[in-house]
């Protein structure tokens, strides 16, 4: 049986954050925290990314005195997974960034921050 | 050529760029942003015309000059190219639209502006997933940042509630990205599609996520919520953005990503799309607000698209010009309504009224209207067409029908809304601003629908040499429509003439039955048109409706494939439903008719699609090759032209069109439009055989049905107070004869039927005529206030007398010769029942035929018409020349009969009737010899006229009042007056005939659909949480049904 290394904690964190996340968004009916939420789904998935990309064994894909050129293509974790993420995070925060803009218009507008509150429009 | 890829490169550089003229005002970078949008448009429309039409080839783009999988690379092929010149015009004009808006909110709304377009741009061209990944948040992130445009509470709900959706759609998009590079270990669009990911467990998941994220993107009902809120809450320049661009967009991400599922997913996305668009169209039903509204319809059409892309299948080659066709449409009509929406800004469907105040909008919103529900001469109606054929060639029946229902759903409520704004009473129509910049976008988007229809054309299969002359010279009378009346009614009449006399000489020498209806069609149009000569004024909108409707009614004749045929049905439906509502109180009416029209089109749509499925033909004959199913396409055929003849259940539509029509509108659509369904009924009984189909169950249900409908609608116009009314009951009634005459299918059951139809054709043209002109001099419609006309009106008593007696079948006049075949082919046939009912309802026919003339001309003349004159020339003229025709059919019958021998003879050879050579018709059961008949009743009539003179020559004449009144005055005169509630007795022991009932069956109907419309769309709470939530679980469901989990 394989054993249990440090991708398969990463993924299990990234679910769990995930879950937690969406558990933020779904119950809370303060904005804020609902925006919390996401920010730990979106964490999670981010964690996900990095568990899924990871290999056992291999090192960070820079080039210097503990990686040869030659040997590159065997010694390093594929980049592109990482290179991934670090776009995500930025996506991430700047929806996150978004959305706490809106809390504020929100809050200023109505004194209020409960998602409740503002069903006006439906049906 | 300039590259594909200057189209981001400009669209980014000039974003960052903006943020240096801060400090400049706002017109500037507006125009700068203007300039950029343009040069987009301009790059992807030029890769447009090389691709298509110049055979340039594909270009791929690669960055970092690397080739894929390790670098990013995008592709400019030619659908790409259709849509970056789609998303980019609607950015162009979108832009030019909310041009006062950005410039209000400063140069960052600009950047974002620009940046969503870029972001489309990419994610339409882009071939790497997480490329496109990127740049479908930066659109999603641009569109949040947009809706700042508009502060209110609303607004900011929406987007707060939009940005929450799809950020848990982009988590999903993610998860789903990341398990797919491991699994296939490349982003490479291409090298997924080869890699059949579904085969192995954990591929399919990555792939399922995908294509859910991409689904949920179109925001599919019902996990939608979000997606409507934005529509209502935001600016409706951007509803047009978002409808118009980014919908556009991923509709082809999902195209684009399809492939790398298997046969099993497109079906489940095909699903997903056939519940959005019933779900989303049946919503739309209940909804009054217009911005909503127009989401629900955004995402229904989207619904559609997913059904197109997903069974792309078994579309073949014509998936590209069907998807394309209906995408354009929708883009164009969308984003027009959206910037109508913001130029009237009225929320209320009702308010909608307010267009009346500018026509030409009125114009564009009916254009756009028509154009999404699917008419002539717009690219949906091609492709649409097209659609039906290829799925029902494929024998995906259900998908036809699933097509067809959505899309009547979808006409419920659209042209609800279009006859708000045409006719809805309104107290005060406030005037509003129409700013150049606004009004472009929304003209261009008209036009453009008009141009690209015409070149869609060949979409559909069996367009063949479909001609636009006619509709050319409607669009010269409809810009000539500043034109007093008087003008174009002589363009309008010169307009038919020359038409008759390019179709009528051909018709003549090869096809006696299409020249006998051209006789009507053409002959009868401009002898309708002749009264408008009595109008004054501009009579804005009439000249093009009514030609329109000839038009079609024209070209139904020259059809030779089954599309021309279609084409021309649909020309005809919208022509004739403008004329309607163009009554006074025709709002409900007008609706009603056109409901009635495009459900009965549709289903003519789908007995066609069975026909060309199993004949493999486009020409008109497939009608007759029809070799599986052959029961269902006739069935659904015949039902679609019972529309149009009124055949009772479907005639709820005819009384109040007909009776609140304009004077010279009811002649035309009563004794001209409702022989299209005669003549399309005739087409089908004929291709199925005549002679050897006669004996099928079909034939034996529409017999017994014409003659249903003859008594009860015969019934109901004794009834009627009003003289239209009687008389719309009495053209159902004769349509009911007619039905029942045909089918018999025997020679003399034709011959009977053929008489008919070009005698109702005449007596109903007089009687509407006349009857028209006196409501035109007396203002009213009621029976009871006219009375002692004769006096007045001496020529229009002798038309409607003559008039009467035609349809009444008495001798000597033409009815008598319908009568008599009618009998003598009802006996041959052994239909003794039927024929008992049909004799019995000839027979009621007399009572409200004596109301007519007694209530209108005889009895005591009303003091207030004591100088009123006679009716207009111009109605008298008309109705005069068809006397003379009736006359000429009644003094040699043989004139008409021998010509409707020889049509009829082709299908039923073995006639049972012969000619003497001094006029006799011999029959199996007796002779007639019309001739005698007339010199016989003139010698009694003449007769009798003298003997009566004789008798009365010692009268005394009195003057009207030398009468004694009876000592009190009643409260309500009408009542007491002997044409009021005139057959109260038969009321009492028939009238249970005549309740309402199949109209009480349409109204529960009616009212069940919008209860369960409005139970349905409780769903979408306005919590911005539970939309969350229908999001997750829509996921959740649809993978346990893909995985077979449930």
């Amino acid at each position: 049986m394989e054993q249990i290394g440090l991708s398969h904690i990463a993924i299990t964190t990234g679910i769990l954050l995930i879950l937690t996340g969406l558990w933020g968004i779904l119950t809370q009916k303060n904005i804020i925290k609902m925006i919390i939420g996401f920010s730990l789904f979106d964490t999670g998935i981010h964690i996900v990314m990095v568990g899924v990309g990871y290999v056992e064994g291999k090192t960070a894909p820079i080039l210097d005195e503990a990686v040869q050129l030659k040997e590159a293509a065997r010694q390093i974790v594929d980049p592109l997974p990482q290179a991934m993420v670090l776009t995500a995070i930025v996506i991430g925060i700047g929806i996150t960034a978004l959305m706490l803009a809106y809390a504020l218009r929100l809050y200023q507008k109505n004194k209020t921050l409960d998602i409740q509150k503002f069903n006006d429009l439906k049906w | 050529m300039v590259e594909p890829i200057y189209i981001v490169a400009s669209g980014l550089g000039i974003a960052f760029l903006l943020g240096l003229f801060r400090k400049t005002g706002e017109s500037l970078p507006g125009l700068i942003m203007l300039l950029t949008l343009a040069f987009m448009t301009f790059v992807s429309g030029q890769w447009l015309i090389s691709l298509m039409f110049e055979g340039g080839t594909p270009q791929y783009t690669y960055t970092a000059g690397f080739k894929p999988p390790f670098s990013i690379n995008l592709l400019m092929g030619q659908s790409e190219a259709v849509i970056t010149t789609m998303v980019n015009g609607v950015g162009l004009l979108g832009g030019l639209y909310l041009l006062d808006r950005l410039k209000a909110q400063g140069v960052n709304s600009m950047i974002v502006f620009l940046l969503l377009f870029v972001g489309l741009n990419v994610v339409v061209m882009t071939r790497d997933l997480f490329n496109l990944f990127v740049f479908l948040e930066v659109s999603s992130v641009a569109i949040v940042g947009l809706v700042l445009l508009e502060r209110s509470t609303q607004s900011l709900s929406a987007g707060f509630k939009y940005l929450l959706a799809t950020a848990l759609i982009s988590g999903i998009l993610l998860i789903g990205i990341i398990l797919i590079y491991q699994y296939a270990g490349s982003l490479y669009i291409d090298d997924l599609v080869r890699a059949n990911l579904t085969a192995v467990k954990g591929g399919m998941v990555a792939v399922f996520l995908i294509l859910i994220a991409v689904a949920l993107e179109l925001k599919p009902f019902p996990a939608n919520g979000w997606g409507l809120d934005l529509y209502q809450g935001a600016h409706p320049g951007l509803g047009a953005l978002v409808s118009g661009g980014f919908a556009t967009a991923m509709v082809f991400v999902l195209y684009k990503l399809l492939p790398m599922a298997g046969g099993g997913w497109q079906y489940m996305m095909a699903t997903l799309g056939a519940v959005t668009f019933i779900g989303s169209n049946l919503l739309g039903i209940k909804q009054g607000h217009a911005k909503r509204l127009l989401g629900y319809s955004s995402v229904g059409q989207i619904g559609l698209l997913m059904i197109v892309v997903g069974l792309s299948q078994h579309l073949g080659e014509a998936l590209t010009a069907i998807a394309c066709g209906l995408l354009v449409s929708h883009f164009l009509a969308k984003s027009g309504l959206f910037w109508l929406a913001g130029i009237i800004q009225k929320d209320g469907l009702r308010d909608w009224a307010v267009l009346r105040k500018k026509p030409f909008l009125l114009v564009l919103f009916g254009t756009f209207i028509f154009a999404l529900v699917g008419f002539p001469p717009f690219p949906s109606f091609f492709a649409k067409w097209e659609l039906i054929m290829q799925l029902s060639a494929a024998e995906g029946f259900a998908w036809a029908g699933i097509v067809l229902f959505g899309s009547l759903l979808e006409g419920i409520y659209l042209f609800r809304w279009l006859g708000y704004s045409i006719k809805l009473d309104h107290q005060e129509l406030p005037s509003f601003r129409l700013p150049w910049q606004k009004i472009l976008p929304v003209g261009i988007s008209g036009v453009a629908l008009y141009i690209l229809g015409y070149f869609a054309t060949p979409i559909a299969s069996g367009a063949g040499s479909l001609s636009y002359l006619p509709l050319a010279f409607i669009v010269l009378v409809f810009l000539l429509d500043f034109l007093p009346a008087r003008v174009k009614n002589v363009l309008s009449l010169a307009g038919m003439a020359f038409y008759g006399y390019m179709i009528m000489p051909g018709l003549y020498e090869n096809d006696g039955l299409r020249f006998l209806f051209s006789i009507i069609f053409v002959i009868g149009g401009i002898l309708t048109l002749l009264p408008g000569f009595a109008y004054t004024g501009k009579r804005r909108g009439f000249y093009p409706a009514a030609l329109l409707m000839f038009a079609g009614l024209g070209q139904l004749l020259t059809a030779e494939t089954l599309l021309q045929f279609f084409f021309a049905w649909e020309l005809m439906t919208v022509g004739s439903y403008i004329l309607i509502i163009r009554g006074k109180r025709s709002m409900r009416h007008g609706y009603t008719y056109m409901l009635f029209s495009v459900g009965g089109a549709f289903l003519m749509l789908a007995g066609f699609g069975i026909a060309y499925a199993t004949s493999g033909m486009t020409s008109l004959e497939a009608l007759g090759q029809v070799t599986q199913w052959a029961g269902w396409a006739s069935a659904l055929i015949a039902i679609g032209f019972m529309t149009k003849t009124a055949t009772l259940g479907l005639h709820i539509w005819l009384p109040g069109a007909h009776a609140e029509a304009e004077s010279d509108v009811s002649p035309m659509v009563s004794a001209i439009l409702l022989k299209a369904g005669v003549f399309g009924l005739l087409l089908l009984f004929i291709s199925m055989g005549a002679e050897s189909a006669g004996s099928k169950p079909l034939f034996y249900v529409l017999g017994w049905l014409g003659a249903i409908t003859a008594l009860i609608a015969n019934l109901t116009a004794v009834f009627q107070e009003d003289a239209k009314r009687l008389l719309a009951y009495s053209s159902i009634g004769q349509l009911g004869y007619i039905l029942f005459a045909f089918a018999i299918m025997t020679h003399v059951g034709w011959l009977a039927g053929f008489t008919y139809t070009i005698n109702h054709f005449m007596y109903k043209a007089i009687l509407f005529l006349v009857v028209g002109g006196i409501v035109m001099r007396l203002k009213t419609h009621n029976m009871y206030e006219m009375g002692g006309l004769i006096k007045r009106m001496p020529y229009s008593f002798i038309a409607v007398l003559i008039g009467i007696i035609a349809l009444s079948g008495l001798p000597p006049l033409s009815g008598f010769a319908g009568k008599w075949l009618f009998y003598n082919a009802g006996i041959e046939k052994g239909w003794y029942l039927q024929g008992g009912v049909v004799f019995f309802s000839g027979i009621i026919a007399f009572l409200y035929l004596y109301r007519l003339i007694h209530s209108v001309f005889l009895g005591q003349l009303k003091d207030r018409h004591r100088t009123v004159k006679e009716i207009s020339p111009w109605f008298l003229v008309p109705a005069y020349v068809l006397i003379l025709g009736i006359m000429a059919f009644s003094a040699n019958p043989e004139w008409f009969l021998k010509p409707f021998g020889q049509i009829t003879a082709p299908y039923f050879p073995d006639s049972q009737l012969t000619w003497q050579s001094d006029g006799t018709a011999v029959g199996q059961l007796g002779y007639w010899n019309g001739t005698q008949v007339m010199a016989i009743v003139m010698a009694l009539f003449v007769a009798i006229t003298l003997w009566l003179i004789m008798l009365n020559r010692n009268a005394k004449k009195v003057k009207q009042f030398n009468i004694v009144y009876a000592a009190e005055s009643p409260e309500t005169p009408e009542t007491t007056h002997i044409s009021y509630n005139l057959y109260a007795g038969y009321n009492k022991a028939l009238g249970v005939l005549t309740r309402p009932g199949i109209t009480g069956l349409w109204n529960w109907i009616s009212e069940a659909v919008t209860e369960l419309a409005d139970q349905v769309r409780r769903i979408y709470s306005g919590n911005g949480q539970t939309y969350v939530l229908h999001v997750l679980t829509y996921v959740v469901i649809v993978y346990l049904i893909t995985t077979g989990g449930l």
